[in-house]
């Protein structure tokens, strides 16, 4: 699968691939661990536990003393005053509600609108597939970064 | 007697006193502001009342309000902590007015060293060497002005311009050469008087290449001032600490002595009462001079507690009560080193940085103390001081504190909020560091145009496919707080475990 990120020098591609338990991304190889780590084996040698966690629409990771912030660059192009994932960007009240769980969603449809900071955010899907949980309804307050909505994306 | 003690602080140092009270079998009243609500230490009181108003003049340095919450609750005692009010004698004076105990000196003794110029004064009588330099009394702009220049040619250059009622680096100027110091001078008065209410300066020569060396001292109602040796605290950013240790790795016994007797000295001339710290200047050769007293628990106080022993904040509890301290002789056993973990942006100026803690792991093992006032799931918001913890580190020597101190760092996993554990590692690799050479300009020295991280290829590539692994695996849908440590054992989250919980 392939994912783009930020990084001071510029957008980075880094493409993934799945094998049976492991992912590989060229001569690397990493597992996913039940607990939520991720073992990376590094080419070199080197290997160790990645600790992960993602806010907005930002990946932090933590691998060997280091951490990191990607910023994932969603594919395709943003829509205003929205970050494309199902979690909310920040605190706000939940205005609509535009889904219901089981139903099917088109890449890009619009499932809930947000205000927050007198401004409207639009949360859109980032894949197509079916809803299968709707956690707010109309007037719910949400804390930033609440996840708003699940769903399962279509296999491709 | 004291039997219940109301914290006027938060966070991190109010976390420390509330456990020290629950250690010391004394009841305890947290005071917190609303957005305060789900701290940790609200949660580690016996009882918390909540302060009514919006901003910190309104809320933690509300005096009436505090006392009459200590009123309604029955403390009988009050612990100020570090900043806030700790320092305020008003504040330390209505304490005792209002028939509580004060945990702390005298309204007297943090008067005398609260005023810079007074305490020079006051030092200089005692016996203790002082900075040379000159104090200027005059309030009056041109005549100030007219003095400073007078005293500047005696007192020499470089020299730096303090402001008596200073803190925190403000009104505080550094100047080279004399066409400079009229302007540093008009600047310095005008900041000071700005944040203080009082513009004097005073006169001090600048003594470069100093360690940052202060004593603990101790003093109870029985006769006993003692002091607890020295902590080195000389890595400074923006003259905040970062990095402490204790004992100062070039200290001598002839040193430690003649230094803990000036300090206890200082202590003795203002009649102190509790926990006090005497801040010095160690010049290379040996010479020291005292820079101010601290009439309060200290940021840094764990060191000290790890290399000899004394609990000091149960010490500050038994004092206030009026009974003896409980510690004996000074032993000074192995090494200690605290870093402060901030939320800041240390390749960025140390910009504070502010977000959830969506991930926050500790370093665990031997030798190992966490001072904190954070959890997992909190939020880092610009309200408070960026602060996040004191990570703490023991073992018998400096050299293996500074192994124990790198592989805490590493295994130190915080994510969501950008902080300066990184900053901190590469600290520890520093040269200067490791042969104890630190001096106060140090940070600046070696990093004139800004730290930047020195990450490996390598890592920044495990990185990206731990990201891009996360990603494909829709591991933020499948768990809303990622841990290494509580796996869920019910399954997928419940909706409303997910609308318990801030972040995903």
């Amino acid at each position: 699968m392939h994912h783009q990120f930020n990084s001071p020098d510029g957008p980075v591609d880094v493409t993934v691939a799945k094998q049976g338990d492991d992912w590989i991304l060229g001569e690397h190889k990493a597992v996913l661990e039940s607990d939520g780590r991720i073992r990376i084996h590094l080419a070199n040698g080197v290997s160790g536990y990645a600790t992960v966690a993602k806010v907005g629409d930002n990946w932090w990771v933590h691998f060997q003393g280091h951490t990191f912030n990607l910023e994932r660059i969603e594919p395709g192009a943003t829509q205003g005053g929205n970050d494309g994932g199902l979690t909310a960007p920040m605190p706000g009240k939940v205005l609509d509600v535009l889904v219901e769980e089981g139903q099917s969603v088109e890449s890009g449809q619009t499932l809930m609108v947000l205000e927050a900071m007198k401004m409207e955010h639009r949360i859109l899907a980032s894949a197509t597939g079916t809803i299968t949980e709707v956690y707010f309804s109309a007037g719910d307050q949400v804390q930033q970064g609440s996840v708003l909505l699940a769903m399962t994306e279509e296999e491709d | 007697m004291v039997s219940k003690v109301l914290v006027a602080n938060r966070g991190e140092i109010a976390c420390r006193i509330l456990r020290a009270c629950s250690e010391a079998g004394l009841e305890s009243v947290a005071i917190y502001a609303e957005n305060d609500a789900a701290s940790l230490f609200v949660e580690l009181a016996d009882e918390s009342v909540m302060l009514h108003g919006e901003t910190i003049a309104e809320t933690y340095l509300d005096q009436n309000q505090i006392l009459m919450i200590a009123g309604e609750t029955g403390a009988d005692a009050i612990h100020p902590g570090f900043g806030f009010l700790s320092e305020r004698a008003d504040f330390a004076r209505a304490v005792t007015a209002a028939g509580i105990q004060w945990v702390g000196p005298s309204a007297n003794a943090i008067e005398k060293m609260g005023d810079k110029m007074t305490a020079r004064i006051t030092m200089r009588d005692a016996g203790v060497p002082v900075i040379p330099g000159e104090e200027i009394e005059s309030t009056d702009e041109e005549e100030a002005l007219i003095a400073i220049q007078q005293a500047s040619t005696r007192v020499g250059y470089p020299l730096l311009l303090k402001a008596s009622s200073g803190g925190g680096g403000k009104g505080m100027r550094a100047v080279e050469h004399p066409e400079e110091l009229l302007d540093a001078a008009r600047s310095a008065r005008r900041e000071a008087l700005a944040a203080f209410g009082d513009g004097r300066v005073y006169l001090e020569r600048l003594l470069t290449g100093s360690k940052h060396v202060e004593i603990q001292v101790l003093a109870d109602r029985h006769g006993r001032t003692i002091h607890l040796g020295e902590r080195e605290c000389s890595v400074q950013r923006r003259h905040q600490k970062v990095f402490e240790e204790a004992p100062c790795a070039t200290m001598t016994e002839e040193i430690r002595a003649a230094m803990g007797k000036a300090a206890v000295a200082a202590a003795m001339a203002v009649n102190y009462e509790g926990a006090g710290t005497v801040e010095f200047l160690l010049a290379p050769n040996g010479e020291f001079f005292f820079l101010e007293m601290n009439t309060r628990i200290q940021v840094e106080h764990p060191v000290t507690e790890l290399v000899t022993g004394v609990d000091i904040v149960r010490e500050q509890l038994r004092i206030a009560a009026g009974e003896p301290m409980s510690c004996g002789e000074l032993h000074i056993r192995g090494h200690a080193i605290e870093v402060r973990l901030y939320a800041e942006d240390a390749s960025n100026n140390f910009l504070p940085a502010i977000g959830p803690l969506a991930v926050f792991i500790p370093p665990e093992g031997p030798g190992i103390r966490l001072d904190t006032g954070v959890r997992q799931g909190d939020e880092v918001t610009p309200n408070y001081d960026p602060m996040l913890a004191k990570l703490i580190v023991w073992a018998p020597s400096r050299e293996e504190a500074l192994q124990r101190m790198r592989r805490s760092l590493e295994e130190f996993v915080v994510l969501g909020t950008t902080t300066n554990l990184r900053f901190l590692r590469e600290l520890c690799d520093v040269p200067d560091v490791m042969e104890g050479a630190t001096d106060t300009t140090m940070i600046d020295r070696l990093w004139p145009n800004g730290w930047s991280p020195s990450v490996p290829v390598h890592i920044e590539d495990a990185a990206l496919m731990a990201a891009a692994v996360g990603e494909s695996a829709g591991l933020h849908r499948l768990r809303s707080t990622p841990s290494t440590r509580s796996d869920d054992p019910s399954g997928p989250a419940s909706p409303f475990a997910t609308l318990n919980r801030r972040y995903p």
